[in-house]
């Protein structure tokens, strides 16, 4: 990877996008799924939580666009509010796990080397080692209880409520319990890239003219290894909407009555029978969250393709 | 590179020890008390100490760490707390071995639709075939298969009656076939980008270009240089299959009743069953740890440059 | 005995079967003392509910055997001393035996078995058990009264690690000494000869003789235990009408017919339990199984007169329980009568069973559920009422939202979400009062823990399950302020009163009055929110499965079971 001027990248950026048709589609599509997202509390059309017992399991029509699930809540408002939850979700889990972790102990990994790569190396072959799906679901099961009567007490302690009904407790679980999942991928990548350009001559001349090491490391070096890092982030969002999806489906995601996605597939799918029951005889209660899920992690995977051949015409991967 | 595998072999069981210490810590910090978990209802104070007792749950965690470590090296790896008077080995094997010909399986299929059409995909670089390679397997990709499962089951099992709607028969029995497409396929997506990208990198390669050039024949270069050369990242990729085996296949396990060791796993979280939950760990981590391991060897024997 | 309910449509699904199979499982028989002669006649009140598919066998036809196919799951254990739990008392009661049984005679619930017929001497203290002629373990060995009494032993030795024994046989002379360690021969059983056996019990309790049926009293083979170690129950030897042919965990139970059992042997060469999971509808419809529940998504095309699927459709009777939201009136702001009295008042449970359970379920008004004995359709209990309830916040301590202290409901459960009810009736309580609450999923094992250590402020997912056929079974072990499972610590002196009155009553109609009376405080005190009173679930049998018969007590039933092989 050369040192592009920023500018350059950025309008070769913009030229090779508009070429790839498909990957703008995509990009419209989740800018879309995204703004709902955002927008729920104004977008939605009912109360989320609401339940109206006169009209279950309604297919869609005029007042529920989406229908309404065996509990006569509406099922568009639900899935919108879902996908809230699943950006909520991604946000936490990217600025952790991809930011906080990934990048910064990457970089640190790669430029200083020495005994605190070798740690870092360690620590993450660590948290490799273990089969990671059994590893998130541990996490969060044991988790949960602890960190909740945690939120409790909190609130009991100074006399104010919200913190576990915003449903913050929630996210912190499922935060840390996707941490490990996140961050080694991005921390090797980083590192790789870091070690690659370490001896380049513009960074070599920092370091000769006597620039501290944080200056050479986020003005010198971070830029230029700027483009495989949105290309792996952009991969893993898919991923991690899936991830949510795989939470709820055990219990572990956001409690209600706040809807998520997960739950919304998982709740007549779990233990593994109902889905094919609802799939036969309502599958539209199923199919809005299905759809929005697959949407979320096709499109994630086209634009990071795109992305990848425009940032590394040479190295797709 | 002898030394840098000599590290290696020295840094494993370190690492193995640190990853089971960690689940072993996690099962102390859980909550439910194991001894009041036996007991159920008819726990009182005393018959709860006594069972905590007799079962060394009072002994500091770092002694009763390695007394289990002790005897796991021995391969005793406890008594399961759900399963009265069974040992975990027995209860794991049987479906550890399940879920490992699940898994075979699986990658079978993935390997045998992904790698030839990332290769052709890449061989058509430029023409149609390319991105509808790419897309239709990414369509399938993004699937989830809490939907794919029940759709396949309601198609070949209840309304064609091809193949049973649950159950497992081994290995060789047509009863494999769909689950292991399930994730056979979304799997295939993965092995068609990688085995297209480093297809892609070795057509690139000059040596590939003076081999077009000097006109030996499309069968040679393709076999014999291109193939051979891109598959070897792909190698790293059989460490999803070892991956695959605890929890990968869980929910597909599930739907389709496959007695695999993703259930028992389940139901050792939920059920605070922390022996099994142990056990397995440690299996997964030590067999993840060892495939990495053997690639990697094999890695820096094929290409020095790695350190 | 406490079952899940955190899921209806996973029970309805399929783990009806395994849930509903064991009526004495966590908890057992409650002290109460009822004389043999009032059970009799208590038992002339309730109906077994002896419903199942018309019998299509009329004499002279051929019974057939063959093999029976179901969905099941892993038993926890399956050494009849251990068992605790519904799904090893559904096999364990088919494949061992003792020396009474539950039948399906809503008159004479208990029935011989190994036992030809008992005495009862000495002012009721001593029961004496005369042995049939020419009994045999599964293996062809003779069963004599001293393997009756090595077993009992067996069962209270610590070595064994029974947590129920002393529930069911700690009456038993001597038995109490082994349970502690300090003896191995229980002083109070007596082998008369070969065929008669005495049993001495500590006070004359006429439900003694009720606990001889569950597992813990089983009678299992001397040298089988003594051969197989820790792993004896992999090839166990045993009485019932069943043997165990295979037992793969995670895989299947196969029990086959047994040769040397005491009775006219099963038509059914084996019984083949599905323990690996998978879609139990579409296995049905496959033929894979040939029982299986039907869940609530599917109810409305299996109850369509053209679904081929419908003339399969059999109802299974509900079964003698109560499932209810329990409240710690310990804990504000349940501590308030007028608060838990408006949460009752808050919620149309009517409303719930038409619209979300398509009326699977029953609105429980009270306690004790309908055709059970002691069951008074006089109590109206505390119905949806939405001014009432409003009226009553707001005369409550709590009517003012900011310094209400929270509310949390705990429910168990592992699935994607916490149980239909619990969501309705939590946005009916903020719709129509105002009141929020904060719902919490825990694990059934740490909700288990939680709930019985009184960690939970309120609890809902809980079913109760009738035991035996007696009022005792709810209100005495749920209610009574010294009780281990009333797990609200609902304490009122004046049911306790009621209660202690009710458990020496003679008459029977007097004792049920008493029963009423104390059932009608405690609905008026709301210990509870009670939902819904056995759900009473639809299941599909294969035709040609005859005399498979559904009860409200889960008995010993395959041997009866036989296959038509003209439709087959």
């Amino acid at each position: 990877m050369n040192s592009f001027n920023q500018k350059t990248l950025f309008s070769i950026f913009l030229n090779q996008l508009i070429k790839r048709k498909l990957a703008l589609i995509c990009i419209s599509i989740l800018f879309i799924i995204y703004f709902i997202g955002i927008f729920a509390p104004i977008l939605s059309t009912h109360d989320y939580a609401e339940t109206n017992l006169a009209k279950t399991q309604n297919g869609p029509n005029m007042e529920n666009w989406l229908g309404t699930d065996r509990l006569g809540r509406d099922i568009y408002t639900r899935v919108i509010w879902g996908i809230q939850n699943t950006i909520i979700i991604t946000l936490i889990t990217i600025i952790t796990g991809s930011f906080i972790l990934g990048i910064s102990l990457g970089l640190a990994a790669g430029y200083f080397r020495g005994k605190i790569d070798i740690f870092i190396m360690r620590l993450g072959e660590v948290i490799s080692a273990f089969p990671d799906i059994l590893l998130i679901i541990l996490l969060a099961a044991t988790l949960r209880p602890s960190i909740i009567s945690f939120g409790h007490y909190i609130e009991d302690t100074f006399g104010f409520r919200g913190i576990l009904s915003s449903g913050i407790v929630d996210y912190l679980v499922i935060g840390i319990a996707l941490l490990p999942l996140s961050w080694f991928g991005l921390m090797r990548l980083v590192r790789g890239q870091v070690l690659s350009i370490r001896n380049a001559e513009y960074v070599q001349a920092a370091k000769a003219m006597g620039t501290s090491n944080f200056v050479i490391l986020f003005r010198h070096i971070f830029p230029n290894i700027l483009s495989p890092i949105i290309v792996s982030i952009s991969f893993s969002i898919g991923a991690i909407a899936l991830s949510e999806v795989m939470l709820s489906f055990f219990g572990l995601g956001v409690q209600p009555p706040r809807p998520s996605l997960g739950v919304m597939i998982g709740d007549v799918t779990a233990r593994g029978g109902a889905s094919i029951s609802v799939l036969r005889n309502h599958p539209e209660q199923l199919l809005a969250p299905i759809i929005v899920v697959w949407l979320m992690i096709f499109c994630w995977n086209i634009i990071g393709d795109a992305l990848n051949e425009i940032f590394n015409p040479k190295n797709q991967y | 590179m002898l030394e840098y595998i000599l590290k290696r072999l020295i840094w494993t069981p370190i690492l193995l020890l640190i990853a089971s210490f960690f689940v072993f810590f996690m099962g102390n910090i859980a909550p439910g008390d194991p001894a009041e978990l036996i007991l159920k209802n008819r726990a009182t104070p005393e018959k709860i100490n006594a069972l905590r007792e007799e079962m060394g749950l009072n002994k500091p965690l770092v002694i009763r760490y390695f007394s289990y470590i002790k005897k796991a090296v021995k391969g005793d790896l406890g008594d399961s707390y759900i399963f009265q008077g069974k040992k975990v080995t027995e209860l794991l094997i049987p479906k550890l071995l399940v879920s490992i010909k699940l898994n075979i399986a699986v990658t079978i299929i993935s390997v045998l639709i992904g790698l030839p059409l990332g290769f052709y995909a890449a061989k058509r670089r430029g023409s149609w075939v390319d991105p509808t390679i790419v897309l239709s397997m990414l369509f399938l990709f993004a699937m989830p298969v809490f939907f794919t499962a029940p759709l396949l089951i309601t198609i070949f099992a209840v309304k064609l009656g091809w193949i049973q709607a649950s159950g497992w028969n081994g290995f060789f029995d047509k009863q494999i076939i769909l689950p292991a497409l399930t994730i056979g396929i979304p799997g295939a997506a993965i092995y068609v980008r990688y085995m297209r990208a480093s297809t892609l990198d070795v057509i690139d390669q000059d040596y590939i270009r003076t081999a077009f050039s000097k006109g030996l024949n499309n069968y040679t270069i393709n076999y014999k240089h291109i193939i051979r050369n891109s598959i070897l990242p792909i190698l790293t990729l059989l460490g999803f299959t070892i991956a695959g085996i605890f929890g990968g296949s869980l929910i597909v396990e599930i739907i389709y009743g496959i007695p695999g060791v993703s259930r028992l796993a389940l139901d050792a979280i939920y059920q605070r069953d922390f022996p099994v939950l142990t056990a397995l760990v440690l299996i997964g981590s030590t067999m993840l740890v060892l495939a990495n391991l053997i690639i990697d060897i094999a890695y820096t024997i094929v290409d020095p440059r790695i350190d | 005995m406490i079952k899940k309910m955190n899921k209806i449509i996973v029970l309805a699904l399929s783990l009806i079967f395994i849930i509903s199979t064991g009526c004495g499982s966590e908890d057992s028989i409650s002290n109460t003392n009822t004389s043999s002669e009032n059970q009799s006649k208590l038992s002339l009140a309730p109906k077994l509910n002896e419903k199942s598919q018309p019998s299509t066998n009329q004499q002279g036809e051929k019974k057939s055997g063959g093999i029976l196919k179901r969905v099941w799951s892993d038993p926890p254990t399956l050494d009849p001393h251990l068992v605790t739990d519904g799904t090893s008392y559904g096999i364990v009661i088919e494949v061992f035996s003792g020396l009474v049984k539950l039948g399906g005679n809503p008159n004479e619930p208990i029935e011989p078995d190994l036992a030809e017929s008992w005495k009862i001497l000495d002012d009721g203290k001593t029961y004496e058990f005369k042995l049939r002629e020419n009994l045999k373990f599964s293996n062809g060995e003779n069963v004599t009264t001293e393997d009756i009494k090595w077993s009992l032993e067996r069962a209270a030795h610590p070595d064994t690690g029974s947590t129920v024994v002393e529930e069911f046989l700690g009456d038993i002379v001597g038995i109490k000494d082994i349970i502690e360690g300090n003896s191995n021969n229980a002083e109070g059983i007596t082998i008369i000869d070969d065929e008669i056996i005495q049993i001495k019990i500590d006070a004359p309790k006429a439900y003694f003789l009720a606990k001889l049926t569950y597992p813990t009293a089983f009678i299992v083979n001397k040298q089988n235990i003594n051969e197989g170690g820790r792993n004896w129950t992999d090839n166990p030897i045993s009485t019932g009408p069943f043997t165990l042919k295979e037992y793969k965990i995670g895989q299947r139970i196969r029990i086959a017919r047994n040769d040397n059992y005491w009775g006219s042997p099963a038509y059914l060469d084996e019984v083949v339990f599905n323990l690996a999971g998978g879609v139990s509808m579409a296995m049905y419809e496959n033929d894979e199984i040939d029982i299986t529940g039907v869940g609530l998504a599917d109810l409305e095309r299996v109850e369509d007169p053209t679904e081929p699927l419908n003339k399969d459709l059999i109802i299974v009777p509900p079964s003698f329980s109560v499932s209810y939201i329990g409240f710690n009136v310990n804990e504000p702001p349940f501590d308030d009568v007028k608060f838990r009295q408006s949460l009752n008042y808050a919620v149309d449970k009517q409303l719930i069973a038409d619209q979300v359970f398509s009326n699977l379920v029953r609105p429980a008004y009270g306690i004790i559920p309908p055709n059970f004995p002691g069951f008074s359709p006089d109590i109206e209990g505390l119905k949806f009422n939405k001014e009432k309830a409003q009226n009553l916040l707001n005369e409550s301590n709590y009517s003012d939202p900011n310094t209400r202290p929270r509310i949390t409901v705990t429910v168990p459960g592992t699935g994607g979400s916490p149980g239909l009810t619990t969501e309705v009736i939590a946005d009916m309580w903020r719709q129509n009062l105002g009141v929020e609450v904060e719902i919490q999923q825990v694990e059934w094992a740490t909700y288990i823990q939680d709930l019985h250590r009184g960690r939970l402020q309120s609890f809902s997912g809980l079913s109760w399950q009738a035991d035996y056929p007696d009022p005792s079974t709810f209100i005495d072990v749920l209610f009574r302020s010294d009780s281990a499972l009333n797990n609200g610590n609902y304490s009122n002196k004046e049911v306790d009163t009621l209660i202690n009155k009710a458990q020496t009553e003679q008459d029977i109609t007097k004792r049920v009055n008493l029963y009423n009376d104390a059932e009608k405080i405690i609905v008026n005190d709301a210990a509870w929110l009670p939902l819904w009173w056995g759900v009473e679930a639809k299941a599909l049998v294969k035709p040609w499965i005859k005399d498979y018969k559904f009860y409200s007590m889960t008995i010993p039933t395959y041997q009866y079971v036989w296959i038509d092989k003209d439709i087959y």
